[in-house]
């Protein structure tokens, strides 16, 4: 009896286990590891040495890089935009429009993931290719000017980016959507919420605009072109697609999903070096890349590992603060 | 300072740059000369009489206590485009089958290294801990090369083992000075770094300029490459310095020019061996180019077109090395000396394009193809010769200078 009532407490724990060991091993040691070469100074041939006051490294790292660092955020936040922008139209019309190809679209989605990463990117370099299959006749008909390039800019990391985690955000929003309750949109219906026309025109205009500037910025682009094009994108939708029982009843309960995705997109996206190495230029390198040239190519350990461990205070700091303004109980109830 | 490193090798006054530009160019001169008038008498005879040909491929009795047999397989890491390739099956190569033919070991070939520090890197790790790294044969530049044998990271050859290479190395191979008993590396094949470019696009360019004052229709065409030695070095000969006597002052000089370069747009991007697939694509029509990528990209695309610069271009050495701990060390050897036959370095020079180190492979090439024998890539005249630089052997401290200031340039 005694046995069994341990055995009861302990299997919480048991169960636990597996992860914790996991955890251990491949996270909280190479974070000790890493912390410690993060303070230490010297090079390959001469060895490098511990100390406290190499400190330094994080300033002038920090200091350095910060153009990276920059980039890394706004490529990131940008691409995360975009994913949302796509995914929740996406994963909306799967899960109340899909019928019985629900899941052969959620099999479209996540088709492009049983290739690896790095040929996906390498095939937009391909379709993007300056006289490519895309830009090619496009510049043959004279639609576009000769010099006209998407690769080698930023546009070109962004929308890479954004192409290779657009599975991250569509699935927890499709959870989210799937699992929503339709009658309540029924009541909502019944309870007169029709549709959303003047505030949702006025919405529109707001929202595209700021997006699309933020875009153009981001992709440094004719920030005023793409404000104007947000704005009537934005303006059609809050005027034609926006009920008010879609802004009162599906969009707050689809929330933990657009929160979930968001930090799955946002994070790998922020660390991401893959596309800014092979869609990018000097100019377009992120804080991905320095943290891999400084390990693997200059051998500046303790650089690079106080990168990593900036870019991850800087993660946690924002996902925090993410967090505190979308209520951190939406991220563990995405139902 | 350096009594404190017992992994560094004492470097000698006389460094290899020193050597290379006293000994070396006469030497090659020398040895070119000297085949230009053997190679003329009877091709097919000369090759076929060749002396070391013969030696090589009776199998030698081992002369160690303990005979060695070859591996069922064996490691090999190299870059892309460097070894003769089937024109209908890209993973086929004549030479590794010869190989297994002769010996009945499996290649397992890997075209992975893309750049010295990025390859340096993956295989860091199980070197430092003193392990396998993998690879029983790597393929890496000279000044790489050098680092690992300061840090005491490859195998000492049995020269026993590998009679053609003692043999058919030519002589201004001989006594690096990061190797001066020639057991650590043998040379693979060498190459130039200078101008690539699409002639349709381009017409016919001769001058470094181009890199820096295109036309405007191909800015954000045009690629640098990221082996800091080749970029530093071309772009030194552009503002007429010498790279074999760079100093930091140089180095930073350098990389200021190249800044302008990005700043107008004209870069594209820094690149490995990438910039041979774009210069194909149509992405890039000018690039830094390595000579042997673009004469065997010419048969995806004719109108591409290696240039010596006016200026003067790079010249460099890759070097085949036995990671410390490999696996197969004497197959590794094995290869070694198979490649230093000179029928088979010259089937390999026909299909790369490089300058190749082994004697007697111009009158072998010459039987099959007398006018590849004469490529002056492959077998560069003293003219050519007389234009191309070896970068300075750098120090350690020179060498962090140099990579930072180049690593600000590119963005790492």
């Amino acid at each position: 009896m005694g046995a069994r009532r341990w055995l009861i407490r302990l299997t919480p724990y048991l169960l636990l286990a597996p992860g914790v060991l996991w955890l251990l091993v491949f996270y909280v040691y190479p974070s000790i590891q890493m912390f410690i070469s993060s303070f230490w100074s010297g090079t390959l041939e001469t060895g490098f040495t511990f100390s406290f006051d190499n400190w330094r490294t994080y300033a002038d790292a920090l200091d350095r890089y910060e153009p990276q660092f920059v980039r890394s955020l706004v490529y990131g936040g940008a691409a995360t935009i975009i994913c949302f922008l796509i995914a929740y139209p996406l994963a909306y019309a799967i899960a109340f429009r899909g019928g019985r190809y629900k899941n052969v679209l959620l099999f479209l989605v996540i088709a492009p993931f049983f290739t690896s990463f790095l040929l996906r990117t390498q095939s937009w370099k391909i379709i993007l290719g300056d006289d490519g299959i895309l830009f090619g006749p496009l510049k043959d008909a004279g639609f576009l000017p000769p010099e006209f390039r998407v690769l080698a800019t930023p546009a070109a990391v962004i929308a890479g980016i954004a192409y290779n985690f657009l599975p991250f955000m569509t699935l927890p929003i499709y959870v989210s959507l799937e699992k929503l309750d339709i009658r309540l949109v029924e009541a909502a219906r019944d309870l007169y919420a029709g549709p959303w026309r003047p505030g949702g025109i006025v919405a529109g205009i707001v929202v595209g605009a700021l997006v699309g500037a933020g875009l153009a910025a981001a992709m440094s682009y004719d920030v005023v072109v793409m404000a104007a094009i947000g704005l009537v994108v934005g303006l059609v939708i809050g005027a034609f697609f926006v009920s008010e029982s879609f802004l009162r009843v599906v969009l707050p309960l689809s929330l933990p999903g657009v929160f979930a995705g968001s930090l799955l997109t946002f994070i790998p996206a922020m660390g991401d070096f893959v596309n800014a190495q092979i869609l990018g230029t000097s100019e377009t390198r992120m804080i991905g890349n320095v943290i891999q040239s400084r390990f693997l190519q200059n051998n500046d350990y303790p650089t690079a590992a106080a990168l990593s461990f900036i870019l991850m205070a800087a993660i946690l700091a924002m996902v925090a603060v993410y967090a505190k303004i979308l209520g951190t109980e939406e991220l563990t109830s995405a139902r | 300072m350096t009594d404190q490193k017992p992994l560094q090798i004492q470097q000698p006054d006389i460094t290899r740059r020193q050597f290379i530009q006293g000994t070396t160019l006469v030497g090659f001169s020398a040895f070119l000369a000297a085949c230009g008038t053997s190679g003329t008498g009877s091709p097919s005879a000369s090759a076929a009489a060749s002396p070391s040909a013969g030696a090589s491929t009776e199998p030698s009795a081992p002369a160690s206590v303990e005979p060695q047999s070859p591996s069922a397989e064996l490691n090999f890491a190299n870059w892309p485009l460097y070894i003769d390739t089937d024109d209908n099956d890209p993973t086929k190569h004549k030479t590794l089958e010869d190989f297994k033919a002769k010996y009945g070991t499996t290649v397992k070939y890997s075209e992975v290294i893309n750049d010295n520090d990025e390859f340096f890197g993956t295989i860091r790790p199980a070197l430092q801990a003193g392990q396998d790294t993998g690879w029983d044969l790597v393929v890496l530049t000279d000044w790489m090369a050098g680092r690992l044998v300061r840090l005491g990271w490859v195998e000492q050859f049995d020269l026993a083992n590998m009679p053609n290479k003692v043999a058919n190395m030519q002589d201004v191979y001989k006594g690096v000075d990061f190797d001066p008993t020639d057991d650590h590396h043998a040379p693979w094949q060498s190459g130039m770094t200078g101008l690539g470019f699409d002639s349709k696009v381009t017409g016919d360019l001769t001058s470094l300029e181009a890199l820096w004052t295109p036309d405007p229709k191909w800015k954000g065409k045009v690629t640098f490459l990221t082996e800091m030695r080749d970029a530093v070095g071309l772009t030194l000969l552009k503002l007429g310095k010498d790279p074999s006597q760079a100093t930091v002052e140089d180095g930073q000089a350098a990389v200021d020019e190249m800044q302008k370069a990005v700043d107008a747009g004209i870069v594209r991007a820094f690149t490995g061996n990438e910039y041979a697939e774009d210069l194909v694509s149509g992405n890039v029509v000018l690039a830094m180019a390595w000579s042997g990528d673009v004469i065997a990209k010419q048969a995806e695309k004719e109108t591409l077109v290696w240039q010596l610069p006016d200026e003067g271009g790079m010249l460099w050495t890759d070097n085949m090395m036995i990671p410390k701990g490999a696996q197969h060390k004497y197959t590794a050897e094995l290869m070694i000396d198979f490649v230093y036959d000179p029928k088979i370095a010259a089937q390999i020079a026909a299909w790369v394009n490089y300058v190749t180190p082994v004697k007697g492979a111009k009158e072998a090439l010459a039987a099959d193809d007398p006018d590849l024998a004469e490529s002056p890539l492959i077998f560069p005249s003293d003219e050519v010769l007389a234009k191309v630089k070896i970068f300075k052997s750098l120090t350690e401290d020179e060498e962090t200078t140099f990579n930072d200031a180049f690593s600000a340039l590119i963005g790492n």
